[in-house]
C-alpha cells in the first residue's frame, strides 16, 4: 500500500513539470500573447479561432495562449484575464462578453501598458471605452436585424430563435435584432436551449409542436443549429422552415447544401483570431496600428457559395 | 477510514479491535495538517515551474489570493456542515440567486442598495433554513435534498430575471449604488497607504501612471479571513462546535445526550447560504453585475476544498483552518497552471492531476504523522 | 449484606408495568425495584422485553398502566430529560459517544462547560479535560491525553467512560444496557469492577444483561423477565447461578445443553 502510493505520487510529480515546461520554454522566443475567450470547454464553434492562432503565431515567429473560463462563468474570465496581466505578456486579445464584469479587468491589463484589442463579443463602443486599440468583430444587433430582414424578405411571420447561450448578453441582443429586423415582438420567441444537445433537440420540438404557425428559426450557433438540423432531418420537415443560423460548421454546411438551413451568417472567426496577432506583432514591432474598427462579417453562406466553405468548415471557417 | 471504529470495536473479538486501535492512531493528527503539507507542495512546485512568470509578483499574488478567498467563503461554510455530517450542492446556484436578489431589486424596483442587500441576505437564510428543515425533517440524503434545490435555484434565478429584467445578466448595479457604504464594505481595496509606500519603497511595482500594481487588499480577502477565522473559532471553541463534531460523529448518540441536533444542521444550512450570499454580493459590488450563470460548479470546488483540507466524507471531523489551505491549494493550482503557460485544452486534466497529488501528499502525510504505513 | 440493602428506601419502584404498542404486549405486568448502593440484575433471553422496560424507565415510552415510584413517590416521565432530572441516567449500548472527537469533547458532549470572555461564551476545553482526566483516573484509566479521540479506546474503556460521565453529572440510578455483551474476558472484568465500584458509592445499578455469569458477578439481587413479565426477584444469597440459568432460559432444555457442551453455556 505505502510503496504503491509513493509511486503513483512520483508519477504524478514527474509528469507535471514535463507538461508544464512545455509551455514555459516558448516565452524565450518572440512576443507573446494572450487571447482570453468567455467560451465554455465544451464550445466547438472555437476551434477555428484556435486553428487561427496557431496560424498566426507560427507566420509571426510568436507564442499566443489560448485561454477560457472552463464553465464559462464570466466573473472567471475577469480573473484569468488579471492573471494573464500579471505575467506581463507582449499583448492581450480578449472579448467583451460582459462589459460590466470585465471593464476592471481590461483595463487593468491597459493600465500597465499592455496593449489589448477586443475580439468577437462587445461592441467597438464599448471597446473604445476600455481604451483597447480597436475592436474585431461583428456587431450582433446588426448582424441579427440581418437575418431578421432577409427571413422577412422570404415571407416569415412567425419565427423561433434558439439560444444555447442564454446568459451572453450579445446572444440575446442577436435574437433581438432578428425579431426587430422581422418586425415581430421577440416576446417568448426566445427558447433557452442550454449546450446539451439532447436538451437543445427536445426543446425545440416541444417549441415547434405546441407554436404550429412558427415558419422561421434563428440558431446562434453550431451547438444549437447541428441538434436543430437533426430534428429536422428526423420530422421530414425539411423544407417547412426558414432557417437562418449563425456561424458554420461541417453539419450546418451540408444542413445549407440539402436546403435545410437556408443561410448562415458567417463572422469569419478564422479571422478574429489571425488578425489580432498579427496586428499586436507589428504594433510592438513597429508601433503601427489600422486607425479604424474591423468588421468581420456578417457575410451569408448560401447554397450559391457553399462548396468553398464547405471543405474548410470546423477547421478555418 | 470511513468504517464506524464504533461497531468494529463493539461487534468484533478482542484480538480484532487491537488492530483497529492501531488504524486509528491517524485520528490524533491534525486534519489540517495533511493540507498544509500539500499547500507547501504546491508551493514548490510553482516556485520551480512558475518561476519568473509574474506569478510571485505582487499583482500575480493577487490574482491567486483573490481566487482562494472567494473560495475560503463558501469552503468554510461547506467544512463546516461536512463536519455536521451534511452536503450542500446548493451553494453554486445560490451564488447565482443572491446575486439577483441584488440585483434586481435595487435596477428595476429602484430599492435602496442596503436594503437590497438585506434582502437578499435575509432570503438567502430563509432558503439555508428551508434546505436544512426539508433535510431534518424527511431524513433525505442532505446529497439529494440540497440537489433539488440546485436545479431550483438556478431555474428561479434564469426564470425570474427574465420575469423582472427580460434579461439574464443584469448590469449596472454600480450606477444605483452611489456612494453607498455596501459597495465599499464589499468591493474595496484596504490599506492603500500601505501599497503605496511599498510601491515607492521599490517592494511592489509600480504602473506607468505612478498607481502602485496593487492598490489595496480586496475587500473579498477580508472577509475570506475573517469568516475562516470566526468558523475556526466556533468550531473548536464553542459549544456548537462541539455540537457540530457529535452531529456530524454520530447523530443519535448526540440527540441521547441532548444536543439539539435538528437545529444545529439548520443553522449549518443557513451558514453555508449566508457563506454563498456573501460571495456574490462581494462579486456583484465588484463586477457592478449580476448574471443567471454566476457560481457555476462552485458547490463542487467548497467540497473539493473541504475534503483537501481533511474533512471527512462521512462527517464529524474536519477543520476549518484545513479547508482554508484546501482553498489555497485549488486557488494556487487553478492559476498556477496558467501562469505556467500550459496548453489550455489540457488545463482539466492538469487540475485534477495537480489536486490528486495534493490530495495523496495529504493522505501521506497524515499517515506518516500518525506512524502508520 | 443483602439485608442491609433490603433495609434503605427504594430509588425505583415499578409495580405491574404494562406496555402496549397497539396490539402488541411488550410488557405485561413487571415489577422491580432497585435501592441505593445495589445491583439489581434485570435478566432475560431476546424477545423477553428488556429493552421496553429500560426504555419506559428511562422516560423514552410511556407505561400503558402500573405504578411507578421514584423515592416512594409516583412519578410519570414525559421526555428522556425529565428522567435525567429524577437522576435516572441510562447507559445505552451506542454509549451516546462520538467515535471521532475527544474524550473529553465526549464526556461534555450536550452539558459543555463555558467560559466567558467579554461578551462571548467559549467551550472551557482545559477544564473538560483535566476533569476528564482525572474521571478516568478515579476508574484507574490512566489517560495522558484526555484529547485523544474516543475510537482510540477499547470497547471496556468506552464503556468506562459512558459510566463515569453517567456517575459525573449525578446520577443516583444507573440503567446498563448490556455493558459486556461484545467484551472480551479482561474487558469485562473491567466493567464489572467498576460497576462494583459505582455500587460501592451508593448509586443503585440497574444492569440489563442475558449473561448470569456477568449478572451473579455483581448482582444483589436478580430480577428475571420472560415474555413480558418478572418471572420473580431473587436476593443473591437465595439462588444458585445454575437456578439463575434455568429461570432465565425458561425451562431445562439449556441446562442439558449446558451439560453436554461440559458446562460452557
Amino acid at each position: 500500500m505505502g510503496t504503491q502510493l509513493k509511486k503513483l505520487l512520483a508519477a504524478a510529480i514527474a509528469t507535471l513539470p514535463l507538461i508544464a515546461g512545455y509551455g514555459t520554454i516558448a516565452h524565450a522566443e518572440g512576443e507573446h500573447f494572450v487571447f482570453v475567450s468567455h467560451a465554455p470547454d465544451t464550445d466547438s464553434w472555437w476551434n477555428v479561432i484556435k486553428n487561427a492562432l496557431k496560424n498566426a503565431a507560427a507566420d509571426t515567429k510568436t507564442t499566443v495562449d489560448y485561454r477560457n473560463p472552463p464553465s464559462g462563468d464570466i466573473a472567471d474570465m475577469a480573473r484569468i484575464i488579471q492573471q494573464a496581466t500579471a505575467t506581463n505578456p507582449d499583448g492581450i486579445i480578449t472579448t467583451i462578453a460582459d462589459f460590466n464584469v470585465l471593464q476592471s479587468a481590461i483595463q487593468g491589463a491597459i493600465a500597465k501598458g499592455i496593449p489589448v484589442i477586443t475580439v468577437n463579443s462587445g461592441t467597438a463602443e464599448q471597446s473604445k471605452q476600455l481604451g483597447a486599440l480597436m475592436h474585431i468583430g461583428q456587431p450582433e444587433y446588426d448582424a441579427g436585424k440581418g437575418a431578421g430582414e432577409r427571413a422577412k424578405a422570404a415571407g416569415v411571420t412567425d419565427f423561433v430563435c434558439v439560444n444555447h447561450y442564454i446568459t451572453n448578453a450579445a446572444s440575446v441582443e442577436r435574437c433581438q435584432g432578428y425579431a426587430d429586423g422581422l418586425g415581430v415582438p421577440l416576446g417568448d420567441h426566445m427558447v433557452d436551449s442550454t449546450q446539451d444537445p439532447t436538451q437543445v433537440y427536445n426543446k425545440v420540438k416541444a417549441y415547434l409542436t405546441s407554436h404550429t404557425g412558427t415558419n422561421g428559426i434563428l440558431t446562434l450557433g453550431p451547438n444549437s443549429a447541428e441538434p436543430t438540423i437533426k430534428l429536422l432531418r428526423d420530422t421530414g420537415e425539411t423544407s417547412k422552415y426558414n432557417f437562418i443560423t449563425f456561424d458554420l460548421s461541417a453539419s450546418i454546411s451540408k444542413g445549407i447544401k440539402d436546403g435545410i438551413v437556408e443561410s448562415a451568417i458567417d463572422q469569419q472567426p478564422y479571422l478574429q483570431g489571425y488578425l489580432p496577432v498579427v496586428l499586436l506583432t507589428q504594433y510592438v514591432r513597429y508601433g503601427v496600428m489600422p486607425a479604424n474598427n474591423i468588421n468581420t462579417g456578417p457575410g451569408f453562406v448560401t447554397k450559391d457559395n457553399i462548396e468553398m466553405v464547405e471543405k474548410l468548415a470546423g477547421e478555418y471557417r | 477510514m470511513a468504517e464506524d471504529p464504533t461497531v468494529a470495536t463493539v461487534a468484533q473479538p478482542l484480538d480484532e479491535r487491537l488492530q483497529r486501535q492501531s488504524g486509528l492512531r491517524r485520528l490524533l493528527s491534525r486534519p489540517e495538517l495533511g493540507a498544509i503539507a500539500g499547500t507547501v507542495l504546491v508551493f514548490l512546485f510553482f516556485g520551480a515551474t512558475a518561476h519568473g512568470t509574474g506569478m510571485f509578483a505582487a499583482d500575480g499574488i493577487l490574482n491567486w489570493m483573490t481566487v482562494t478567498a472567494q473560495l475560503t467563503i463558501i469552503a468554510t461554510g461547506a467544512a463546516l456542515l461536512m463536519v455536521g455530517g451534511e452536503f450542500d450542492l446548493s451553494v453554486g446556484s445560490m451564488i447565482g440567486f443572491a446575486g439577483m436578489m441584488i440585483a434586481i431589486p435595487t435596477v428595476y424596483f429602484g430599492w435602496p442598495i442596503e436594503i437590497s442587500v438585506i434582502f437578499a441576505f435575509c432570503g438567502a437564510l430563509l432558503i439555508g433554513f428551508l434546505n436544512g428543515l426539508v433535510v431534518v425533517r424527511t431524513r433525505l440524503p442532505s446529497f439529494i435534498v440540497t440537489l433539488a434545490s440546485l436545479y431550483i435555484l438556478r431555474g428561479m434565478t434564469i426564470a425570474l430575471s427574465i420575469l423582472f429584467a427580460n434579461r439574464t445578466i443584469v448590469s449596472g448595479v454600480k450606477n444605483f449604488a452611489g456612494d453607498s457604504f455596501v459597495v465599499p464594505l464589499f468591493s474595496g481595496k484596504a490599506f492603500p497607504g500601505l501599497f503605496i509606500w511599498l510601491a515607492d519603497a521599490g517592494i511592489i511595482g509600480k504602473l506607468p501612471n505612478g498607481q502602485p500594481s496593487v492598490q489595496g487588499v480586496p475587500a473579498m480577502v477580508i472577509w475570506a479571513f475573517a469568516i475562516a477565522l470566526i468558523g475556526h473559532i466556533v468550531l473548536s471553541r464553542t459549544r456548537f462546535g462541539n455540537w457540530i463534531f457529535a452531529a456530524g460523529g454520530d447523530a443519535n448518540a448526540a440527540r441521547n445526550v441532548g444536543v439539539p441536533v435538528a437545529r444545529v444542521k439548520i443553522v449549518l444550512f443557513m451558514v453555508t447560504a449566508f457563506c454563498a450570499t456573501v460571495y456574490a454580493t462581494c462579486q456583484v459590488m465588484e463586477f457592478g453585475s449580476a448574471a443567471a450563470d454566476r457560481g457555476v460548479l462552485k458547490e463542487f470546488e467548497a467540497i473539493i476544498a473541504a475534503v483537501i483540507g481533511g474533512c471527512l466524507l462521512t462527517g464529524g471531523y474536519g477543520s476549518v483552518v484545513g479547508a482554508f489551505f484546501g482553498a489555497l491549494i485549488f486557488g494556487v493550482v487553478q492559476m498556477g497552471i496558467l501562469f505556467t503557460g500550459a496548453p489550455n485544452d489540457w488545463f482539466q486534466v492538469f487540475l485534477g492531476l495537480m489536486l490528486l497529488t495534493a490530495v495523496l501528499f495529504n493522505n501521506y502525510i497524515r499517515r506518516r504523522a500518525t506512524g502508520e504505513r | 449484606m443483602s439485608e442491609s440493602v433490603s433495609a434503605k428506601p427504594a430509588l425505583i419502584e415499578v409495580r405491574d408495568l404494562v406496555k402496549h404498542f397497539g396490539p402488541v404486549v411488550a410488557l405485561n405486568g413487571v415489577s422491580m425495584k432497585v435501592r441505593s448502593g445495589e445491583v439489581l440484575c434485570l435478566l432475560g433471553d431476546n424477545g423477553a422485553g428488556k429493552s421496553t422496560l429500560i426504555k419506559t424507565l428511562s422516560g423514552v415510552h410511556k407505561p400503558t398502566s402500573g405504578s411507578f415510584l421514584v423515592d416512594g413517590k409516583p412519578i410519570a416521565f414525559h421526555t428522556p430529560r425529565d428522567a435525567l432530572d429524577a437522576g435516572i441516567a441510562t447507559v445505552y449500548q451506542d454509549l451516546a459517544m462520538v467515535p471521532l472527537s475527544s474524550i473529553a469533547r465526549n464526556f461534555f458532549m450536550g452539558r459543555e462547560p463555558l467560559r466567558r470572555v467579554g461578551p462571548f461564551k467559549f467551550l472551557d476545553l482545559a477544564f473538560a479535560e483535566k476533569v476528564a482526566r482525572e474521571e478516568m483516573k478515579k476508574i484507574g484509566i490512566d489517560l495522558r491525553d484526555s484529547s485523544q479521540a474516543v475510537g482510540t479506546l477499547s470497547g471496556g474503556e468506552r464503556q468506562c467512560v459512558a459510566i463515569a460521565r453517567a456517575v459525573y453529572f449525578g446520577a443516583k440510578v444507573l440503567i446498563l444496557d448490556e455493558p459486556t455483551s461484545a467484551l472480551g474476558v479482561a474487558q469485562t472484568s473491567m466493567v464489572l469492577k467498576y460497576v462494583n465500584q459505582v455500587r460501592a458509592r451508593g448509586l443503585g445499578v440497574i444492569f440489563i444483561t442475558h449473561n448470569v455469569r456477568h449478572a451473579y458477578a455483581v448482582g444483589n439481587s436478580f430480577t428475571v423477565l420472560n415474555r413480558g413479565r418478572t418471572l420473580g426477584t431473587f436476593e443473591k444469597a437465595g439462588i444458585s447461578i445454575e437456578e439463575l440459568q434455568n429461570l432465565m432460559a425458561g425451562d431445562k432444555e439449556l441446562q442439558f445443553l449446558s451439560n453436554d457442551l461440559g458446562g460452557t453455556v
